[in-house]
């Protein structure tokens, strides 16, 4: 009880020193940080010292419960993402932004919940800290990382006229519209499983009723039996799909069908090209 | 405990009264000299695994066959609109059920990790539920138990085997199965052939060398063991061949069909250079010696976690206009394969969705590996993903029609490998970019998919059951419980359940009436009609 007690009040001193951090970064001086964002920082991080018994505990919960899908060393793996580059990691203070996602899970990515208590969550997100401190070494038998110096390979001209030409990505996007600063909001593995293929982005549907009526939105669901849009209002809406005509924009196709048709040296220029495309110094930061 | 033995003991006797097999077992101990072991009323002899009656489900595939096939029709392509719930069975855990319950005397008996339920397949009512000490190794899922002569065989995440009497879960005796510390963990349901249980390990984070060992049901003592890879340590040799699912077996061959895992380290074949034997292999064992009989590689020198460990569906039939007795896998690292299973010599190899890792095939049958797709340190874009193009969930053989319905996962990845990612354990990363599932009757003959049916994004965990009357049961990515025409892959019935599937299903009868299991997360659903 009272290592959490300390953990606590610790945490709360990091949540201090991580606000500072986040404002110290945008200015790009170097200086004393708290735990570093990604092992790109690494040079400039000073490791955050938890409690080892803490620590201790949470890799002991994390190797029996999270390592097959993040990874031993939480470096991530084919079905859990990297934790030690995750962006909700280095927000997270002493278990804050963890604790939530461990604790509902995330169903539509087929991460489990797990009931796990206030001192497990503690031990759990001490470990994964001290990972992304760790992140520079070795790690025995988990599963590894990729840094944005490995994806440096490609030729960015050759990537550009991949983009214009047999890509034929120019048909929807472009370096001046969409993917202006592309480079600035996303690096490494990240830009380039965005650029393979967006996960996350919703497609727009457009569904017609009996009556004629038609409501364009953004598909939420959509199994062979019911689809479900939230509604240019902010409401989401579902029919059955036997009882309306829907249509969902087919512009994601276009990545899945390149799948077959890139070479991996088209991957790497490409990704070369992308990391062109940063937002000048100096200007307003995209939304 | 009073009430609960007095419940039992009505539920057995009432079970004995009026189910044939009842009258069977009771007529069979009469004429037994001495006392009858009680133990024997709970069944799961070798005459009921040789040949599963209908009231029965005793085995993880059912029968020892892997396909996954009930020759019950009650249920019709015509009335299954008309399928409701009898029953659910609520874990109230948080790990979903990835176990295939076995049903033996009206009573279920399935698994989490770490957890055994043993469950009125009747009213859905718990007879008992036994929890083993939460234990140190993966968590990752569990498949099941094994069941010979009134006792359950159980593995545990730290690798130990349990055997628990199934009438009340007292345990016999428990013993390590592989070590623990090391890297080793356990997660199949044993298989039980003749007097000897078979039970495979899992551990793909260290360098292990894999292996299949045969237990005596009574003692828990080791009989043999079948190693898949040499002793960690010999130098150029690979270590893994995990054997982490459980087999078939042909009783007229008297040969266990076995599919090896992985090489290790996983990412980084460097230090293991050639074929990699008998790593992503299926394997034919003698159950009474461990001794090899034959080994066909499905995946030689693998550099992407694809093992062979799917199930080998043993089929006897025509192939080509000759009878054939086959051996089936729909495989991880995208092809369908049949086999001669006498021999081993292949039949048929086919990809069942995308796959861009390969030179050809050999004039083994097996597909030869592009030096070029492995991982780098760059990245490769590979398919299937590392999930593969199936996994462990079962796929079916429909005897009726033909074809091999499988649930499948046409995906795409990214792989990665550099000199300072090591070579020990995974020495490597991979990343799933796109996949979506599509259930696929394959035609066996031929490979070619006759028809297909959608199951949504990311693709679905869920396993196949076909019937004879025409049915293929199985589940979409959404967490839909799906009743399929097996001639058509057209949609005859559905049910949302509410959360993730990745389990198989199964069919039993009971009272005259038909049942089909399903699961999703932790629990347990009885579908049946009205």
């Amino acid at each position: 009880m009272n290592l959490l007690r300390s953990t606590l009040h610790w945490t709360a001193q990091l949540a201090a020193l991580l606000l500072v951090s986040f404002v110290v970064a945008a200015a790009q001086t170097p200086t004393h940080t708290p735990p570093a964002p990604s092992r790109i920082n690494k040079g400039t991080s000073a490791p955050a010292s938890y409690p080892p018994a803490l620590v201790q505990s949470g890799s002991a919960l994390f190797r029996r419960d999270c390592s097959f899908c993040h990874g031993r060393d939480a470096g991530g793996g084919e079905s859990g993402p990297d934790l030690t580059r995750s962006r909700l990691v280095t927000e997270d203070v002493g278990g804050n932004k963890i604790g939530p996602v461990v604790r509902n899970g995330r169903p539509d990515k087929g991460m489990p919940r797990f009931d796990f208590s206030d001192q497990e969550i503690a031990g759990l997100a001490a470990f994964i800290h001290t990972q992304l401190n760790n992140a520079g070494h070795a790690k025995i038998g988990g599963r590894k990382g990729v840094d944005a110096s490995d994806l440096q390979t490609g030729n960015a001209e050759a990537g550009r006229q991949y983009f214009n030409g047999a890509g034929g990505c120019a048909t929807c996007h472009s370096p001046d519209g969409d993917l202006a600063g592309i480079a600035s909001r996303y690096q490494g593995l990240q830009l380039e499983e965005r650029m393979l293929y967006p996960k996350h982005v919703k497609p727009k549907v457009t569904v017609t009723m009996t009556s004629g009526e038609i409501i364009i939105g953004t598909l939420d669901y959509l199994d062979e039996f019911t689809v479900g849009l939230i509604d240019p209002t902010g409401v989401y809406r579902s029919w059955r799909t036997s009882d309306v005509q829907y249509k969902v924009d087919p512009g994601l196709n276009a990545h899945v069908e390149l799948f077959s048709k890139y070479t991996d040296a088209d991957i790497h220029n490409l990704m070369a090209y992308l990391q062109t495309l940063r937002q000048a110094p100096g200007s307003a930061p995209a939304p | 405990m009073n009430f609960l033995k007095a419940a039992f003991l009505f539920a057995a006797s009432a079970l004995i009264a009026i189910t044939p097999r009842g009258l069977m077992l009771a007529q069979s101990a009469a004429e037994q000299v001495g006392p009858v072991p009680a133990a024997r009323e709970q069944g799961a002899d070798s005459q009921m695994l040789l040949h599963p009656p209908a009231d029965s489900w005793p085995g993880y595939h059912g029968d020892y066959s892997g396909r996954r096939h009930t020759s019950l029709t009650r249920i019709t392509p015509q009335n299954v609109k008309n399928l409701t719930l009898a029953w659910a069975f609520q874990t109230d855990q948080l790990s979903a059920i990835k176990s295939s319950p076995l049903l033996v005397n009206g009573i279920l008996y399935f698994t989490v990790p770490e957890n055994i339920w043993a469950v009125d397949a009747r009213s859905g009512h718990q007879i008992w539920h036994y929890t083993n000490p939460r234990s140190e190794g993966e968590h990752i899922g569990h498949r099941g138990v094994a069941m010979y002569d009134g006792y359950l065989f159980f593995l545990t995440p730290d690798a130990h085997l349990i055997s628990l009497n199934a009438k009340d879960a007292t345990v016999r005796w428990k013993i390590e199965v592989a070590d623990a510390t090391k890297g080793y963990w356990t997660s199949m349901a044993p298989l039980v052939v003749g007097n000897h249980v078979l039970i495979g390990v899992s551990g793909d984070f260290d360098n292990l060398s894999g292996y299949l060992r045969a237990i005596d049901p009574e003692t828990g003592a080791t009989q043999w063991q079948w190693n898949s890879t040499p002793p960690v340590g010999t130098p150029g040799q690979t270590t893994g061949g995990m054997t982490w699912m459980t087999g078939t077996y042909d009783p007229d061959l008297n040969l266990v069909y076995w599919g090896t895992g992985n090489p290790t380290p996983v990412l980084n074949g460097s230090t293991r250079p050639g074929d990699d034997l008998y790593t992503c292999t299926i394997v034919a064992l003698n159950p009474d010696t461990g001794k090899l009989a034959w080994a066909f590689q499905v995946s030689p020198h693998d550099t992407h976690d694809w093992d062979a460990a799917e199930t080998p569906v043993l089929v006897d039939g025509d192939f080509h206009g000759e009878p054939k007795k086959m051996l089936m896998q729909s495989s991880r690292n995208g092809y369908f394969f049949v086999l001669d299973r006498t021999n081993g010599k292949n039949l048929l190899t086919a990809p069942f969705g995308p796959v861009n890792w390969t030179l050809g095939i050999d004039e083994q049958g097996r597909p030869i590996p592009n030096p070029a797709k492995e991982p780098a340190p760059d990245g490769h874009l590979i398919a299937p993903d590392e999930g593969g193009m199936t996994n462990y969930r079962s796929p079916s053989f429909d005897t009726k029609n033909g074809l091999f319905i499988v649930d499948a996962h046409p995906s795409w990845s990214i792989y990665f490998a550099k000199p300072a990612d090591g070579v020990y354990g995974w020495a490597g990363a991979d990343y799933g970019v796109w996949g979506k599932g599509v259930i696929e009757a394959i035609d066996y003959q031929t490979g070619k998919i006759r028809w297909s049916h959608e199951l949504g994004p990311q693709g679905s965990g869920a396993g196949v059951l076909t019937t004879d009357s025409g049915i293929t049961f199985t589940g979409d990515a959404m967490g839909n419980f799906l009743a399929l025409d097996s001639i058509t892959g057209k949609t005859l019935w559905h049910a949302g359940s509410g959360s993730q599937i990745v389990s198989s299903p199964i069919s039993y009868e009971l009272d005259g009436q038909q049942y089909v299991l399903t699961s999703s997360g932790g629990v347990l659903f009885a579908w049946a009609l009205p």
